[in-house]
């Protein structure tokens, strides 16, 4: 009589199918990546007053005041220049720099004012070009 | 004359190091990928305001300040509400991960129709702390 023997099986692990999961995983990471850009106006603060610190006093020649009301309306150099409009804006900035390059802007915001229209000048006057913009509120 | 027989191979692309080139590429993402620390996007990204001069921001120092329109600030998804003894939370909050980096940039997500006296007041704490780099994060404005 003959038995016939079993056969051996292989004990190797299948390999064939590891590009298959590590494809998996590239999808699911790329997948549940998420690319949060972060795109804005960058500002420098300056450092807080410190007691006995120098005080520098700036002439009004250097120094242009923006004052956004709560309405909404802007002064500029207290002449209001009423609400935001964007060519109107410009030329009077522009004007402005021509006159001195060198011009500090103050920009001054009520605290009942939006966000949305303190950015507004913020950015006009970064598009601008001015460097030197200091913040501040009443 | 001898007939000579050229075996024709099949042209096999070896697949041997797919699945090495695979896990390069999931090592890859893997490295690369940041975790966003909040859970919640709080303020969306179509309530921020809008500008032209905007300028990309190095994502590795940021940390990120949602401001909602009902006045609460969000860090790390913990709400503060502005009164004082919250301020004082803020500031310490804000020193912690000053400490951890000292090229902190503050990215402010502001609801564009929030009061500005809020940013004020949270921009005051930051210049006490010495936190001075602030972005204000906003949408390209497309003319």
């Amino acid at each position: 009589m003959i038995i016939s023997r079993k056969r051996k099986g292989s004990s190797d692990i299948p390999t064939a199918s590891t590009s298959d999961i590590a494809f998996l995983l590239i999808i699911f990471f790329m997948a549940t990546t998420k690319f949060d850009v972060k795109e804005g106006l960058s500002m420098v603060l300056p450092p807080a007053a410190k007691e006995g610190a120098e005080v520098v006093k700036l002439s009004d020649k250097d120094m242009t005041r923006i004052l956004i009301m709560s309405s909404g309306e802007i002064m500029l150099n207290n002449d209001n220049i009423g609400l935001f409009d964007q060519p109107v804006f410009d030329g009077k900035v522009k004007e402005i720099i021509s006159a001195n390059p060198a011009m500090i802007f103050s920009l001054k915001t009520d605290r009942e004012a939006r966000y949305n229209d303190m950015i507004r000048v913020l950015d006009r006057l970064k598009t601008a070009g001015v460097e030197k913009i200091s913040l501040s509120t009443n | 004359m001898a007939k000579i027989e050229i075996k024709k191979r099949k042209p096999v692309i070896p697949q041997g190091s797919m699945a090495d080139i695979a896990f390069l590429l999931l090592l890859f993402f893997m490295v690369s990928t940041v975790f966003v620390q909040e859970k919640v996007f709080w303020v969306e990204r179509s309530r921020w305001p809008l500008a032209e001069s905007i300028q990309k921001i190095p994502r590795n120092h940021t940390s990120t300040v949602y401001i909602k329109q009902d006045d609460t600030v969000l860090i790390d998804d913990v709400p503060y509400s502005m009164d004082d003894l919250e301020t004082m939370r803020i500031a310490s909050v804000m020193q912690r991960k000053l400490n951890n980096d000292a090229n902190m940039i503050v990215c402010f997500r502001t609801d564009r129709d929030t009061k500005y006296g809020i940013m004020s007041d949270v921009m005051r704490q930051l210049q006490d702390i010495g936190a001075l780099k602030v972005t204000f994060e906003t949408q390209k404005k497309n003319n």
